[in-house]
């Protein structure tokens, strides 16, 4: 049963979200093992420290024992203990273009993770889960690369110089009026990180005295920028519109903290799809919050830019509203164009006021000017400028292939959290071991995924994290599903008993675990 | 700030406690303890119940009121690096669910203890003070205090 909610008319197509509970039993095991893995880490430095085994970390030299400590010892437990088993499984090297298949160089390690030699063998053509390539840009072939290579030969590769200062190039005019027009904005900006976007424009928009509303699971650029900006930051639950609208209704009513003035801006920062979780932010109604309300909406497209929507223009064109009512749409364009660096677009004198006050803009170099090109020709490729049907046969495969993988990968009995349109599909690992044994299993296997585990998610909610592509084909997905299948069963990793938690009328948070008990 | 995570909660082990199934793993974490003492034949039934409770409390007092910090590295600049982990729990707010519970935890055990050690003197000596030092540090008076500057750093 998967109740859908129509929430009044606002949402147009059915909104299915679903994060299945922990079971209990596995809840119970993962606790068990990270109690294993502490006791055996405390009894691995006890002998370390007394010398019974060699110590291969960093230590400082004998003449500065006595002094106040260089390296925290308890801060670097974790790492030492639990991460260097696993490690593997992480920062491996890649020799090819990361597309639909990419190469891998060998590495063993004869001293348990703690350092990796090559064996000078590369393995050839791994299925590649792993990279965030959604439409399929990441070629070393093809128009995008021709045309690249060709702004290469005439303008070099690097700009020496800052867009306010000598190099603000033809090119990348060429290319912001191609973006604003792309999202259906007045204006864009773009700039060479994209994490540098969102850390050094934040504190361009707000400042002391304002407010900002930021969902729990927001990118760390995101969080950089709101504390860089020195707003007060209110975090609501994930997705929580709840949460979001109680905190907008006291920050209102009761104002800043010890003087009561109203806040100089209320600014709610939310991403398109939250890519540890798959989910799709609820667009339509953090909008109808923020008119309701009186508050800026900044929106992170990161990973739903060009992977959502029927013609790819992202979170705003899946739900059907109009580009105007977000105030700043922010993008990346290493996701689903194949190139480095993000954008923001909005009204003409937001983006005027940014040329001149964003960090970015003033010290930043500006973007390379092949990279602006790949970015040019993929956009006019997904609008259909460049006179074929190359860019909507890719956004429509990665819809296909999204749908496909989810629902056989839940048919198969797997947990998988988030939205059925996201392209990011965390399948859940739990139990500390699996984070490695998965990793290693599925790279035999030759498919290559990503694995998290704590500290990065919760300690009980270990995933490996697929990212479809438009360039895989059915075949390559049918090999990874098969297996996937295999892993599943030999790790034991079919933990979904098909009691998806229904859509209530009100989201997902910890309250709903009770009602759903039967 | 936050580095490698998904989340923009500062500190991890605030919330471990909270998590769901931590509380059952550790009720069924001592009954396990007290399993094995039981079936360990030169042990009596109260000097194994005795044994369960001073095990359990030395090692709560060994991993909530000793060990001080997170074994991972936090964006909080070294905030909760002096600070035990009871101390963490919940950001330093007192009186919630998780440390009601891991208050009552030893008291029933305590009470179990001297049920099933007839109350005899010896075996009240070693349960009380065992007890009062997995107690009193759970105190929010006691909050961020060191005695005798023992654990300081």
């Amino acid at each position: 049963i998967n109740h859908i909610v129509h929430n009044g008319g606002l949402y147009k197509r059915p909104f299915n979200e679903a994060f299945e509970e922990t079971p209990m039993l596995v809840a119970v095991l993962t606790y068990v093992g990270y109690g294993v893995l502490t006791l055996f880490g405390y009894l691995r430095d006890f002998m370390r420290q007394w010398k019974i085994e060699k110590c291969q970390n960093a230590t400082e030299r004998e003449e500065q024992k006595d002094f106040v400590p260089l390296y925290q010892d308890f801060e670097n437990f974790y790492n030492r203990n639990l991460y260097m088993r696993i490690r593997d499984s992480w920062n491996r090297p890649i020799c090819s273009v990361p597309g639909a298949k990419v190469d891998m160089m060998e590495r063993v390690s004869h001293d348990y993770n703690w350092t990796f030699t090559y064996t000078g063998r590369v393995i050839k053509d791994i299925i590649n889960m792993g990279s965030y390539n959604y439409l399929g840009f990441a070629q070393n072939a093809g128009a995008c690369q021709e045309a690249a290579a060709k702004v290469l030969s005439q303008y070099g590769a690097g700009v020496c110089s800052t867009r306010q200062e000598m190099g603000n190039l033809d090119k990348h005019e060429e290319l912001e009026k191609l973006v604003a027009r792309f999202l259906g904005v007045e204006s864009a900006m773009a700039y060479g990180m994209g994490f540098a976007t969102n850390s050094m424009n934040i504190p361009a928009l707000v400042g002391k005295g304002c407010l900002i509303l930021s969902d729990e699971l927001n990118h760390a650029s995101l969080v950089l920028g709101a504390r860089l900006s020195g707003a007060t930051i209110r975090i609501f639950k994930h997705n929580n519109m709840q949460s979001l609208e109680k905190l907008l209704k006291d920050a209102i009513v009761h104002g800043q903290p010890r003087t009561r003035r109203p806040w100089k801006k209320i600014l709610i920062l939310v991403e398109g799809i939250y890519s540890m979780e798959g989910s799709i932010v609820r667009l339509p109604e953090v909008i109808a919050l923020k008119k309701k309300y009186k508050s800026y909406l900044y929106l992170d497209e990161a990973h739903s830019i060009g992977a959502l929507g029927p013609s790819g223009r992202g979170v705003v064109e899946y739900f059907g509203l109009s580009p105007e009512d977000v105030d700043v749409m922010m993008g990346t364009f290493t996701k689903s164009f194949g190139a480095a660096g993000g954008y923001i677009g909005g009204k003409k004198e937001l983006i005027d006021y940014l040329r001149t006050y964003s960090h970015s803009a003033a010290y930043a170099t500006s973007m390379s000017p092949p990279v602006v090109e790949q970015i040019i020709t993929s956009v006019k490729c997904i609008m259909g400028e460049d006179g074929t049907t190359v860019g909507k046969a890719r956004v429509q495969q990665l819809a296909e292939n999204t749908r496909y993988f989810r629902r056989r990968l839940k048919e198969m009995g797997f947990i998988i959290y988030g939205n059925e349109d996201s392209p990011v599909v965390p399948l859940m690992l739990y139990m500390p071991a699996k984070i490695g044994a998965f990793g290693r299993e599925m790279l035999k296997r030759n498919i290559g995924v990503v694995v998290v585990g704590f500290p990065a998610t919760p300690i009980i909610e270990s995933r490996a994290r697929f990212c479809l592509s438009a360039a895989h084909t059915k075949e390559m997905l049918d090999t990874a599903l098969k297996e996937i299948n295999e892993v599943g069963d030999l790790l034991q990793l079919k933990y979904s008993r098909h009691r998806l938690v229904p859509l209530l009328d009100r989201p997902f948070d910890e309250t709903t675990y009770e009602e759903t008990e039967d | 700030m936050n580095v490698g995570v998904a989340h923009s909660e500062v500190n991890p082990n605030t919330r471990v406690m909270n998590s769901r199934g931590m509380w059952l793993t550790y009720a069924l974490g001592v009954g396990m303890l007290h399993i094995v003492l039981l079936s360990i034949p030169f042990f009596s039934v109260p000097v194994a119940w005795t044994l369960t409770n001073v095990i359990h409390n030395l090692g709560m007092y060994v991993f909530l009121h000793a060990v001080k910090g997170t074994p991972f590295e936090t964006p909080d600049q070294g905030k909760a690096r002096l600070l035990t982990h009871w101390e963490q729990v919940d950001y330093g707010v007192q009186f919630t669910s998780s440390r009601k519970f891991f208050t009552i935890a030893p008291i029933i055990l305590y009470f179990l203890t001297s049920f099933y050690t007839k109350y005899d003197p010896t075996h009240f000596i070693f349960n009380t003070a065992s007890l009062l030092t997995v107690l009193i540090p759970k105190l929010p008076q006691l909050h961020g205090v060191r005695i005798f500057g023992i654990n300081k750093y």
